[in-house]
């Protein structure tokens, strides 16, 4: 199963391409990169513009555009998915229902990770 | 070892006891020891069996070290000393990885400056040895290769995990700020996270010197407090495995005995957070450190686990365990037991964090790691349980109570023993038995050498009661066990 779910992240991490790309995980301690975060984490619902609303082929799901969206107030929000609600005693930030799904997103990430992301959200147009 | 080491440790030595008016001849007497033998005993036989008598071996294989910390540096200089033919790489992005972490104790003290215990990676490359300074981040040992986060591809035939261990300081609620660290490196981000209101931590070498920063703080205003309104001094121990378990404690230690110095003790309280139930995993030093617990007025709770700090309003969050007696069960016949924990908040004006310790997600997360993270071996042959041309050691090596640099000092040997066996085709012969060593420091001049293995049992080198705290061991500690280390093993002889 290891191995499996080894492969299945190294896949879609892009990691076994070619030699010479610059392989990039969250959470080693290396200076973040924002968009290989993104791409990883956020593309699959947000779209890689960050203007996706749906699923692809679900019109039952649907979200705000997320491009553009101000730095801080992205940061804040992820780091609340991340690891809860400070004024409410680290409950779980449940908005709109997508809690656990942002928490799985984002629990790898450091907090310097998710202030890059939310430039790099900040700066898509 | 290099003579001139030897000569500058006991110059130092000789300072301490002019202190006292006592000579060096006089205090070996004292301690009933005739001597150096004591200090060098390990360095000197050690250093007999190898490099002079030991035939090389002419065994090939690309040896790849993946951390050049004391564990990596001293088994490549080892193998060095052992193969005639030695191809042997070491990975390690870090400039001051081989820095002397047993210190940081004694910087939190006050009584070693940061410089004391700073070393470049670089002046403890053993000849012939190469270093790539990038970080290894991805395993492949299905193919033996590895990739580097500069997405250099390293392949080996035999490989070493000396990765070292992650200061989870992240996982604490309300420092999330200052994510995961090592123990060497600027660590700035760690540093503003904890801020400068009696937060710290000698688990990284810069935050030791800030921890001395910090008591002296407020050991000073210990000084203008009273015993009615006394300064509370919090230490914590988390719920994960930890690095030299005696620090915690040894950092409180010292507190009080600068305290002491500053005649302000009876205005401060210092009360010990452990998430276990006793003060250490051998009875005896449980017992003799419960003594002096009671002797020096700490207070202490059991099954407290640091979960959360509140920077602004101080307060320290633990979650607290314990056991309760639940309903007749019939068919056990026997009442059950319920666990119950629940949230306790305690108001600190200075709070000493021993963070939660995990193995670096890139190998926790790789085939080579285990469920728990860290690298499973063979505990005796330090052999990997999947992979056999992989071993481990050091802090990110599974191995019981091995996480300090005196059970490497034990563990580097047998892994280089073991590998040559493997080159060559014969068995894994040699075995670790657990030795590890802490040098509990218990006040400014005395230290209790607590020596054990698995056995749980104390294993004294020298015939004297183990649990009594000892000048002798203090000189030892503060003046020997530094050039043993920086010179013995990473020598690769002691």
């Amino acid at each position: 199963m290891k191995k499996i779910v080894l492969s299945m992240l190294l896949a879609s991490l892009g990691l076994v391409a070619a030699e010479g790309t610059v392989p990039y995980k969250s959470g080693l301690l290396l200076k973040p990169q924002a968009d290989k975060i993104y791409e990883k984490e956020c593309t699959h619902c947000h779209g890689k513009d960050g203007k996706a609303t749906s699923f692809a082929g679900s019109s039952r799901v649907s979200y705000a555009v997320i491009a553009g969206m101000d730095t801080a107030a992205v940061a804040k929000e992820l780091k609340e998915y991340r690891g809860g609600e400070k004024s409410n005693d680290y409950r779980l930030h449940n908005k709109y229902g997508y809690g656990s799904i942002m928490r799985s997103a984002t629990k790898d990430l450091s907090w310097e990770e998710i202030d890059a992301v939310a430039k790099y959200v900040n700066g898509l147009k | 070892m290099d003579n001139k080491y030897i000569d500058k440790m006991f110059s130092e030595m000789d300072k301490d006891l002019a202190k006292r008016g006592m000579s060096r001849r006089d205090a070996m007497k004292l301690a009933g020891i005739s001597g150096a033998g004591m200090f060098m005993g390990g360095v000197t036989s050690a250093s007999a069996d190898d490099a002079n008598t030991t035939v090389k071996s002419n065994a090939k294989g690309k040896i790849v070290i993946v951390g050049g910390g004391l564990a990596g540096m001293s088994t490549a200089a080892r193998l060095t000393l052992n193969l005639s033919n030695p191809d042997i790489t070491v990975i390690e992005p870090q400039e001051l990885s081989v820095s002397y972490q047993p210190g940081q104790t004694l910087v939190g003290g006050g009584i070693w400056d940061e410089d004391d215990i700073a070393y470049k990676r670089d002046d403890f490359v053993p000849d012939g040895v190469k270093v790539v300074k990038e970080k290894a981040i991805l395993f492949n040992p299905q193919e033996n290769k590895l990739t580097t986060d500069k997405g250099t591809v390293i392949s080996y035939d035999y490989l070493i995990l000396a990765t070292g261990l992650h200061l989870d300081f992240e996982r604490i609620k309300g420092l999330e700020e200052a994510g995961r660290a090592m123990s060497a490196g600027d660590n700035e981000k760690l540093l503003k996270a904890l801020g400068d209101d009696g937060i710290c931590s000698i688990y990284t070498a810069k935050g030791s010197t800030k921890t001395w920063e910090q008591m002296q703080k407020f050991i000073a205003k210990a000084k203008s407090a009273s015993p009615d309104k006394k300064i509370q001094f919090v230490f914590t121990h988390p719920s994960t495995p930890v690095k030299c378990g005696g620090a915690p404690k040894k950092i409180m230690y010292l507190t009080n005995a600068r305290l002491k110095e500053a005649d302000a003790r009876e205005n401060a309280e210092l009360t010990f957070y452990p998430n276990g139930g006793a003060m250490f995993g051998v009875p005896e030093y449980h017992d003799a450190i419960l003594g002096q617990f009671k002797r020096e007025n700490f207070k202490w709770h059991y099954r407290h686990n640091l979960i959360e700090v509140d920077k602004e309003k101080k307060i320290a969050v633990f979650d607290a365990k314990w056991q309760e007696k639940g309903p007749w069960d019939p068919v056990l016949k026997d009442y059950e037991v319920i666990p119950k924990h629940e949230k306790v908040r305690v108001p600190y004006d200075f709070l000493h964090i021993t963070p939660p310790q995990l193995a670096p997600r890139e190998i926790a997360e790789s085939d080579l790691g285990s469920a728990k993270g860290w690298v499973p071996v063979n505990k005796e042959t330090l052999q990997h349980i999947r992979y056999e041309n992989v071993f481990s050691l050091g802090d990110v090596a599974q191995v019981p109570m091995g996480k300090t640099g005196g059970s490497v000092r034990k563990q580097y040997k047998v892994l280089v023993d073991n590998l040559i066996a493997l080159m060559n085709g014969k068995k894994l012969e040699a075995k670790y038995a657990g030795y590890t060593v802490c040098p509990l420091i218990t006040d400014i001049g005395t230290v209790m050498l607590a020596e054990f293995d698995w056995t749980v049992k104390p294993t004294p080198l020298l015939p004297l009661d183990p649990t009594v705290e000892r000048w002798m061991w203090w000189l030892m500690k503060v003046h020997a066990l530094k050039p043993m280390t920086m010179y013995g093993m990473l020598s690769g002889r002691a």
